[in-house]
């Protein structure tokens, strides 16, 4: 009884690819030029035929991605971003592997400002093809744009080290970031001197003490107090500038200026040839 | 002693993020074994290998950028490791302070390497010169000129004879080191050459590619004496084994092969990372292999003697 299902179940899955299959399967078997398969052979055939129709299927999901990739790729020369992201999210249906549509479409994406979507992108890249120097450097380029410094930077170092000869990143991605990384340091060590400045005025060392109100350690601790208001005053005012060299430098900031001068927005990604 | 390869030790998350270099030495004055990594964390670690585990002895902070190439110097006292900031430190492993600091200039340091004298550094620059640095002076002594491309491998001959440099464009260049004359230009491969290293005796230099092979050099006569396909992916390093009769090679495809120097065939693969390894030597004597990469863990193996 079992058999016999078994045998039904096969007859069945090859009687439903049929119409489709047998003809390319019989073309193919009459390639190599002979006679077609004789009609007893029938059910190893058949599992052959379906085996050989998931190959085809599988030859028509590359082609077929290949084409919407190079549509894509056409239409974002053009400036048609998200015409160009639409193929490629096709293309990513039928070959879910393939970093190219991935890291594409992270320049894009990065180029659309959809910051995140296009660090996610190229993580795909990355994730898909780990050896790819370029895909690392579209990753580095995306998570700059989200502010994600550090993971920048460490993106451009595996950029390097996989393809040390490729200028742009030495001169280009990486001294622009750890740039930005040494100036978000700056930045992140000069708030703390901040706190730490309020903080003790607040609440004051010297005057935790009990003081004989007549003597002179009461004017000194006054005096402490006071400079040390000085000193967060003149911390408020200043801003971490880095100059061309590289150097950290605080500035004290000209009136009107704003404080996210820090942050940077011109658009640093370029487009590679697509 | 072992009789056959097998996994002694590992320690795992060693660094904080992928290990992209380690050497083995030994020290003269006290027999100890010494081994240094280098990492992308920035972080070159000192470690001490005794009954058979590994002690952290130093964490050595000042390289930015990720350290690239570390060296032991042949009496086991000064550590050498690049960066890819350029600059060059020289390290005292008894104390765990820095000796020197060597600025190479933009993008000049990759591998490092001790002559095997120990009083010069080499190290390949991007312009592909090879630049020679002296241990005492700290500083750029002379340089050996390939007019090639970027410079990734560099191997000293045990005799003191010859250094060999791996280009990124995959040609090979061997210099006399006593004239500075460029002796043979092999155009060794298509691909990028991550490591280069001479066998013991001086008479073989075995190189690995990220085209996926292996090639091993007649020195003298600059003859191709056998090509070895078996690992899947880029083969980022070899190391020659101290008794002439193996070499080691560590590759992108996560595994570790052992190959006989003289029948060429792989005789043992580790499997045993979990990423990219990087890095792959042998202790003084060949009892032991290490290895270490992008999964920040480091191995050592047992090899039947």
């Amino acid at each position: 009884m079992a058999g016999m299902t078994s045998f039904g179940w096969k007859r069945k899955v090859g009687e439903k690819v049929t119409k489709s299959a047998v003809q390319q399967f019989e073309e193919g078997a009459e390639e190599p030029g002979g006679d077609g398969p004789g009609r007893g052979e029938e059910e190893a055939d058949w599992l052959h035929a379906i085996k050989r129709r998931r190959e085809i299927l599988l030859e028509d999901c590359v082609l077929k991605s290949k084409r919407l990739k190079d549509e894509g790729a056409l239409l974002a020369e053009e400036g048609r971003h998200w015409e160009a992201i639409k193929k490629w999210d096709e293309a990513i249906q039928l070959t879910p592997d393939n970093p190219l549509l991935y890291e594409m479409k992270s320049q894009v994406l990065t180029i659309l400002q959809e910051v995140f979507p296009a660090v996610k992108a190229a993580e795909m890249a990355v994730k898909y093809r780990p050896l790819w120097w370029e895909g690392w450097q579209t990753l580095g380029r995306a998570q700059l744009n989200l502010g994600e410094v550090d993971l920048a930077v460490r993106s451009f170092q595996v950029a390097i080290h996989l393809c040390p000869s490729e200028r742009t990143l030495w001169q280009e991605d990486l001294p622009w970031a750890w740039k930005l990384q040494k100036q978000h340091v700056a930045t992140r060590e000069k708030i703390r001197q901040e706190e730490e400045t309020k903080n003790q005025i607040l609440n004051a060392p010297e005057l935790q003490q009990d003081y004989d109100f007549e003597s002179d350690e009461v004017l000194a601790a006054c005096v402490a107090v006071a400079e040390r208001q000085a000193r967060y005053e003149e911390l408020q005012r200043t801003t971490v500038v880095i100059d061309s060299e590289g150097n950290i430098k605080t500035a004290v900031n000209a009136e009107g200026e704003s404080e996210d001068a820090a942050t940077p927005t011109e658009q640093f990604v370029k487009a590679r040839g697509l | 002693m072992s009789t056959q390869y097998s996994i002694l030790f590992k320690q795992e998350h060693a660094h904080d993020d992928a290990i992209w270099t380690a050497a083995w030495g030994k020290s003269e004055a006290d027999g100890s074994e010494t081994i240094v990594t280098g990492s992308l964390d920035d972080m070159v670690k000192v470690w001490k290998w005794s009954d058979e585990k590994l002690e952290l002895q130093w964490t050595l902070e000042g390289h930015q950028l990720g350290v690239v190439s570390v060296d032991i110097s042949h009496n086991g006292a000064i550590a050498a490791s690049s960066s890819l900031d350029a600059h060059i430190r020289l390290w005292d492993l008894e104390s765990g302070k820095q000796i020197k600091s060597m600025d190479a200039g933009p993008v000049d340091a990759w591998t490092v390497a001790f002559s095997p004298d120990s009083k010069y550094i080499a190290t390949g620059s991007h312009l592909g010169k090879v630049n020679i640095f002296g241990v005492e002076s700290g500083k750029k002594e002379y340089s050996l000129d390939t007019r090639g491309k970027f410079i990734l491998s560099i191997a000293y001959s045990p005799d003191g004879k010859y250094l060999a440099s791996g280009a990124i464009d995959g040609i090979i260049n061997i210099f006399d080191i006593a004239t500075g004359k460029l002796l043979h230009t092999l155009e060794g491969h298509a691909m990028p050459i991550r490591s280069l290293t001479f066998s013991p005796d001086s008479q073989l230099l075995v190189t690995a590619s990220d085209d996926g092979y292996i090639k091993i050099y007649d020195v003298q006569h600059a003859n191709l004496a056998g090509t070895l396909s078996g690992h899947g992916s880029w083969v980022l390093n070899v190391a020659f084994s101290p008794d002439d009769t193996h070499f080691v090679s560590s590759s992108s495809d996560k595994s570790v092969k052992v190959w006989d120097a003289s029948t060429r065939a792989c005789i043992n693969t580790f499997f045993d990372h979990q990423d990219q390894v990087w890095s792959v030597e042998y202790n003084s004597t060949g009892s032991k292999i290490i290895s270490a990469g992008d999964d920040r863990a480091i191995h050592i193996y047992d090899c039947p003697m």
